[in-house]
């Protein structure tokens, strides 16, 4: 519907989505590699492009109680991964407002 | 209005005056008639003290009031009536010194003129404006005599009477080089002549206006220069305004209805097979261009008052087509596909004259530059690339940092390119300075589009604002405009209506949005379509028609609800309307 508005990321490596190949991440947002999503292997980022939110709603994930809201590529709309809203625990509040994307749900671009 | 005005004061104002000469008009009272009255004006204004005031406000003095009267009379060629009214309120335009003054001065008489300046009320006149507008006398008496050729006068008047007046010594320095070297003279503003002329003493006499106090000598058209200014402020406060007959009516204060703008729609195209992306109206106001998802374009053109037929049917693009392009005299049309080539049509036979290709092209947009002849075209290789008719490519260049240019303009005079640079930015190249300018942005830029003037830039933001910049030398933010809906798709604004008052955009709420440009005050919501209103387009000609796109495949064209527009046309000469019914 309508010419979909897509960012595009100026970085030499960048991810993209493994569906429509529209731009999602760069590479150098990662905050770290060591998660783990609902398919294998994700990465934390501080901030996502051409991406949409699904609704809030809480999941107990490996690391406890989470606010979440699942994230799907703007143009495709495939479910890449999720977005931490609210975390329960002390320990896991640096993650409020960064996004696990799954690595099997990108491409990488640039090297 | 003067008329009127002036029979209802005096009869005010005869309970006003002093008691003494209360006391003498009650004896005449009796006798009140046209004719009397201004004798009784005459009389008490000989007796007037100073704050004699006409109107209802009492901003008005009624001795300024009747000298701007009469200068207008005069200026408007009414001799006689001029000094009628001079006679009959006992108020000269200007004191008998003053008229005698102008003459001398138009005439070339300088030292009379010197000497009647002295005369001029001393009151009110300081020193230094006397020695300047002296100054200036000498000047043009001066250069005349060195244009007759008396130099040793000339010499004459610089040593014996300008220097002595110690004023502006660089201005005399210059003027002595100008005996040397004749040629000077046109350097310093005036020009050799045969006779004196009378354009030169005029430009003196204001001069020498400006310096002295407007009392003296009232300023050249100032009922004229008032009236406007009123007309004007109505104008701006006129937040409907939106006619192509610049000239006001005096008779009322002018107030448009909402009905000034577009807000029906007249028609609906519904000729394409998906979601329209994008349309423009030609410079002339005589075709639409639209570009679909359906991999075609079409032109449109206007038949009867408003009604639109489909003229051609461009199918040549393999992806959806996502911008148009019209020529500066609306001969040829370009077409750009989502990433894909350029391709050139002719627009009266609807064919397709050339397509430009590159490596792998992926454009995304054009635009003319204003002589017609050559075209710049952007896309995901980020460069920009200047093409001329014949297939050419004349020039390109790389941009730096962005991935791709989604969006790019050329200023009509043809002298910046400006585009979107990265997410956030505007980049605007010169092309005569090879330099560049940026305007950063908060959020991410849908969509760009620049006033026919250049003035004006106005970004869509995918925070859902509308920014309006000047992109003047300094450029800066002016206004921002909300309450529309954008976050998902490219949606695209335009300016409107005569003297582009207004500043329209779609929405994904499937609404039309109408702002005033000048104030930011949404001025109206046209629901309608069922679908994401992508882009609108203004007739640049008709200011009361626009055209909007949308994703439920259809165009809608809009107007004024001509029923009412008509007959109140009709009522007035000079289409205002008088009914002021300018609520929501």
């Amino acid at each position: 519907m309508g010419l979909i508005f897509q960012e595009y990321l100026p970085g030499p490596r960048i991810f993209k989505c493994s569906n429509c190949k529209a731009h999602s991440a760069a590479h150098d947002q990662i905050y770290s590699k060591h998660f783990q999503g609902r398919f294998g292997r994700a990465y934390l980022f501080n901030s996502v492009v051409n991406v949409c939110l699904g609704p809030k709603e809480d999941r107990l994930l490996m690391t406890g109680l989470h606010t979440v809201n699942d994230i799907y590529c703007k143009c495709c709309h495939q479910i890449m991964g999720w977005r931490y809203e609210k975390a329960y625990d002390d320990q896991e509040k640096y993650k409020e407002g960064k996004y696990i994307m799954e690595k099997t749900r990108m491409l990488k671009e640039g090297w | 209005m003067g008329a009127i005005e002036d029979e209802e004061p005096p009869l005010k104002r005869l309970k006003l005056s002093s008691p003494g000469l209360r006391r003498g008009l009650e004896e005449e009272a009796p006798a009140l008639s046209v004719g009397s009255v201004s004798i009784l004006m005459a009389k008490s204004l000989s007796l007037e003290e100073e704050g004699e005031t006409v109107g209802s406000k009492g901003l008005i003095r009624r001795v300024e009031f009747v000298r701007i009267i009469t200068q207008a009379l005069y200026s408007l060629g009414y001799q006689k009536a001029g000094a009628l009214l001079e006679e009959e309120s006992g108020i000269l335009v200007q004191s008998p010194t003053v008229a005698s003054f102008r003459k001398q001065i138009l005439d070339g008489k300088w030292d009379e003129s010197v000497v009647t300046l002295q005369d001029i009320d001393q009151v009110e006149v300081e020193g230094n404006t006397l020695k300047a507008a002296s100054f200036l006398i000498l000047q043009q008496k001066f250069f005349e005599q060195l244009d007759k050729g008396n130099i040793s006068e000339a010499m004459k008047t610089l040593r014996l009477e300008i220097s002595p007046l110690q004023l502006n010594t660089k201005r005399v320095h210059e003027l002595a080089s100008c005996i040397v070297f004749p040629s000077r003279c046109e350097e310093l503003g005036y020009p050799k002549q045969g006779n004196p002329n009378a354009n030169q003493r005029m430009k003196v006499l204001r001069e020498i206006q400006q310096l002295l106090p407007p009392s003296i000598m009232i300023p050249e058209k100032r009922l004229e220069h008032l009236v406007e200014q009123a007309l004007n402020v109505q104008r701006e406060a006129c937040i409907f305004h939106n006619s192509l007959n610049p000239a006001l009516s005096l008779y009322t204060d002018h107030q448009c209805g909402r009905d000034q703008i577009p807000t029906m729609t007249l028609q609906i195209l519904e000729s394409h097979k998906n979601e329209v992306w994008f349309l423009q109206f030609s410079n002339n106001g005589k075709y639409l261009a639209s570009a679909s998802k359906d991999c075609t374009a079409i032109i449109w053109e206007i038949t009867e008052v408003d009604a639109f037929s489909v003229k051609h049917r461009l199918t040549a693009h393999q992806k959806p087509v996502s911008f148009v392009a019209w020529s500066p005299d609306d001969k040829l049309l370009l077409t750009c596909g989502i990433e894909e080539v350029v391709k050139l049509w002719n627009v009266e036979t609807g064919e397709c004259k050339l397509t430009y290709d590159k490596a792998n092209s992926g454009f995304t947009s054009c635009g003319w530059f204003p002589d017609g002849k050559r075209f710049i075209s952007g896309g995901v290789d980020k460069c920009i690339y200047i093409w001329d008719l014949e297939g050419k490519e004349l020039d390109s260049w790389k941009g730096q940092g962005m991935p791709k240019i989604s969006d790019l303009a050329v200023t009509s005079d043809g002298k910046e390119i400006i585009s979107i640079c990265g997410e956030t930015a505007i980049v605007m190249y010169n092309l005569e300075t090879k330099t560049e300018r940026l305007i950063e942005e908060e959020s991410g830029i849908t969509s760009l589009c620049v006033s026919k003037d250049s003035r004006f830039l106005l970004l869509n933001l995918a925070n859902q604002e509308i920014h309006l910049w000047d992109i003047g030398a300094p450029s800066k933010l002016l206004l921002r405009y909300t309450g529309h809906r954008q976050g998902r798709y490219v949606i695209r604004s335009c300016f409107g209506g005569s003297d582009l008052a207004f500043v329209v955009s779609g929405s994904e709420d499937s609404q039309v949005h109408i702002w005033h440009r000048g104030n930011g005050e949404l001025l109206a919501v046209l629901p309608g379509h069922s679908g994401t209103v992508n882009c609108v387009s203004w007739n640049p000609v008709n200011p009361h028609l626009f055209a909007s796109a949308s994703d439920d495949y259809t165009i809608r064209i809009w107007g004024v609800n001509r029923n009412t527009f008509k007959s109140k046309n009709a009522s007035s000469s000079n289409g205002v309307v008088h009914l002021a019914n300018g609520g929501p």
